[in-house]
């Protein structure tokens, strides 16, 4: 449970791991916090795959894949970066074909520039280019930035080592930075606060609680209803049990929708209510003014859906009480409802015990039913707030945080139910 | 009462009395009252689930009009057409979901059998270190929470480039179908004696063709009522599959997505036929529904 928790807190923005090589294998020589200033000691271009084009941040420079003549009058062929080429010739579609080498400016500035094997600023030089040589392009390829930068940690440290650019936010002299953002996690409870802050989150504990509270104990008695009238195994036993077994293989989408479809405003209740000529208009059921409306049909819906799963555990328990003893009770004068409080409900403690807990973990993740009845603003379950974190506010770790909640609660009523049903057994013993 | 006294054979009827008799009256009215109760209650639940299915179903097999049309009609059915559904069936991303949902709800039906028998065969035949602990942790991981679940796999399965796939989806089901899966299939297998199996050596089967030609006929009824509560499950999914999927959608996850804006006509023709392989299956493998939750160990 601590994983799961774990799971929720996990902080992605946190720290940025610094790298000894430019390269994305390389180990970490450091991590430095968000926002940390940082000085750029150096800068290089590394691949970039294309699906990370569109990062926020991302510096790129583009390198050619250039032949001409060096000075021994050998033709070579080698990468480097555009910004060493002035390019003169263009195609038709804007693509770079021919240029020259530029020079460096300044009095000490070394005439010749480098061509590499590959792409890469440290990979092996091939052949070295005198300035103004005329050069032919043709390839091109865009590299991320990465830099070398150096900062200090948060015990005081200095640390140095290479980054992609795009978690660096470069001020306007290229020399210093900030870090933008990070790429590895650190334990945070920052996650939890923002799930307990957001606004949905009281009115979804409250209603996952209330409807909790109200399902159960109304299933609990219906579902030993159908199991006694299953066990009596009158004449077509068969089919009671193929009808009352149904909704197990209904997807709770499903269920949703056919409740959705009797308490909508032309659905099946007013239609049935007018025809029969009780009201004169429809009511609306499920709308924002009438939440009780909305949490009666979802009562209704979740009780349709869900008293078969306990049913098939209840019956199964009722299968293991012998004849003798309710018959036994029968013949002592037990009246119906004396049997089954004295003699049925003790013996099915296990089962019922097993069907409660099964029920109250199900009942914590009711999620498609609450949204095909309310569309899952003016009513929402916990279940329903994981499922929109996720989707429409793009954030997994408050979803998490929701997930973990459920656990939670799931672990506790299951821990408190043992502790219930085992403690009066334990009395009566 | 008859005494056979020497060779003649005197029969004595003991009458009741009027009061003995009075009692064994009320007894059996009581007994028949109690049957039509039975009856009575058993009738008024049926109606209860099946109403509602009803209703959905003449949704979903009328006009699109009916659909939208108040009051609605007593009868049923009236008037019968397959516009709804032809409409729901036509819409953007249906066949896919439908596609999709058939591929999920199959791989997992495969993988789960095939992981959970073997797991089902120890678990009721061999006595290890730590089986009871092995039952109860999959009891546990059974009430585990799917939404607990789904939203750390998502994240790693985006990490590892398998998000958005039915295959790796079937994996989600899969591991959600297993705790049960194994625990029928193990209740299928403690339901049939060991001796049979022995009985079968004796006569000078090796184990495996004891298992193959004594236990596995006895057994693939079980197992098949297991394999198509997998498929029904898988089937159903609603949260793992809107969830891990964005493109390749599922057909409940499919649903999902567009009942904030899509019509009455599209939502109850969806329902609809969401809710019919349950009454298909659900008929075939009723009977092997309480073994799911019982014990493993006979």
């Amino acid at each position: 449970m601590f994983q799961a928790l774990g799971l929720a807190v996990w902080d992605d923005d946190r720290l940025l791991a610094l790298l000894q090589e430019p390269q994305r294998d390389s180990e970490s020589s450091g991590r430095l916090p968000q926002g940390a200033q940082v000085a750029i000691l150096d800068r290089q271009g590394n691949e970039l795959s294309p699906e990370d084009t569109g990062e926020a941040n991302l510096l790129t420079e583009r390198w050619f894949l250039v032949s001409g003549e060096d000075e021994t009058g050998a033709a070579v062929e080698g990468w480097t970066s555009e910004s060493r080429i002035r390019v003169r010739q263009e195609a038709d579609d804007g693509s770079p074909l021919g240029g020259t080498v530029r020079p460096r400016l300044g009095a000490d500035a070394d005439e010749f520039t480098n061509l590499y094997a590959e792409a890469n600023a440290s990979s092996e030089v091939v052949a070295r280019l005198l300035e103004r040589t005329e050069v032919s392009i043709a390839q091109t390829v865009t590299l991320e930035v990465w830099y070398q930068v150096q900062g200090q940690m948060a015990d005081g440290e200095e640390v140095s080592g290479w980054t992609p650019s795009r978690f660096i936010q470069v001020f306007s002299d290229e020399t210093s930075g900030r870090i933008d953002r990070g790429n590895t996690g650190q334990f945070t409870l920052d996650y939890i606060r923002t799930m307990v802050n957001d606004r949905f989150f009281m009115p979804a504990l409250r209603t996952t609680l209330l409807l909790m509270v109200i399902i159960i104990p109304i299933q609990f008695v219906l579902s030993v209803i159908m199991a006694l009238v299953i066990q009596a195994r009158l004449r077509g036993n068969s089919l009671f049990l193929y009808i009352f077994a149904i909704p197990l293989g209904i997807s709770d989408l499903a269920v949703g929708i056919v409740w959705f479809s009797i308490f909508t405003q032309n659905g099946f209740l007013n239609s049935i209510l007018q025809n029969l000529g009780l009201i004169d208009a429809p009511i609306t059921y499920l709308s924002a003014q009438t939440r009780h409306w909305i949490l009666i049909a979802i009562v209704l819906a979740e009780v349709w859906r869900a008293t078969s799963i306990v049913m098939v555990i209840v019956v199964s328990g009722l299968q293991a009480i012998s004849q003798e003893v309710l018959e036994a009770a029968e013949l002592f004068g037990a009246t119906l409802w004396q049997r089954i409080r004295h003699v049925i409900l003790p013996l099915l403690k296990p089962s019922l015990q097993v069907a409660l807990i099964l029920r109250t973990i199900l009942a914590l993740q009711v999620f498609a039913v609450v949204i095909a009845l309310s569309g899952g603003d003016v009513v929402t379950v916990l279940a329903n707030e994981t499922y929109r974190q996720y989707n429409e506010f793009r954030n997994a770790n408050v979803a998490a945080a929701y997930a973990a909640l459920i656990l939670l609660l799931s672990m506790i009523s299951a821990a408190v139910y043992l502790r219930l049903i085992r403690t009066q057994e334990e009395v009566v013993a | 009462m008859s005494t056979i006294t020497g060779e003649q054979t005197t029969t004595t009827t003991v009458e009741a009395s009027e009061e003995v008799k009075a009692i064994h009256r009320k007894m059996r009215r009581r007994q028949q009252l109690g049957r039509a109760g039975t009856y009575v209650v058993g009738i008024l639940l049926s109606l209860w689930i099946l109403l509602p299915i009803l209703f959905i179903a003449s949704m979903a097999l009328t006009t699109r009009e009916t659909v939208r049309a108040y009051p609605k009609g007593i009868l049923p059915f009236i008037p019968f057409s397959m516009d709804t559904l032809n409409f729901f069936l036509n819409s953007q991303g249906i066949i896919p979901g439908l596609i999709n949902s058939l591929i999920v709800a199959a791989i997992t039906l495969v993988l789960s059998t095939a992981i959970a028998a073997p797991a089902g065969y120890a678990i009721s035949r061999y006595f290890f270190r730590g089986r009871d602990a092995y039952r109860l942790s999959i009891l546990a991981v059974r009430a585990f929470p799917i939404v607990i679940l789904a939203i750390p796999l998502a994240v790693v399965f985006i990490n590892v480039g398998i998000y958005d796939s039915p295959y790796s989806l079937a994996l989600m089901h899969t591991a959600l179908a297993l705790p049960t899966t194994v625990l029928v299939i193990g209740s299928v297998f403690a339901s049939i004696p060991y001796e049979l199996e022995e009985a079968a050596m004796v006569f000078g089967c090796t184990p495996w063709q004891a298992f193959r030609r004594v236990i596995l006929p006895l057994v693939l009824p079980g197992i098949a009522a297991a394999a198509i509560f997998t498929f029904v499950l898988s089937w159903n999914e609603v949260f793992a599959a809107s969830v891990l999927t964005v493109r390749e959608r599922t057909l409940p996850a499919q649903v999902l997505n567009a009942l904030g804006s899509s019509s009455q006509a599209y939502q109850f023709a969806g329902g609809f036929f969401m809710l019919v392989p349950a009454l298909v299956f659900i008929f075939f493998i009723r009977r092997y529904l309480f073994n799911m939750w019982g014990q493993v160990t006979k």
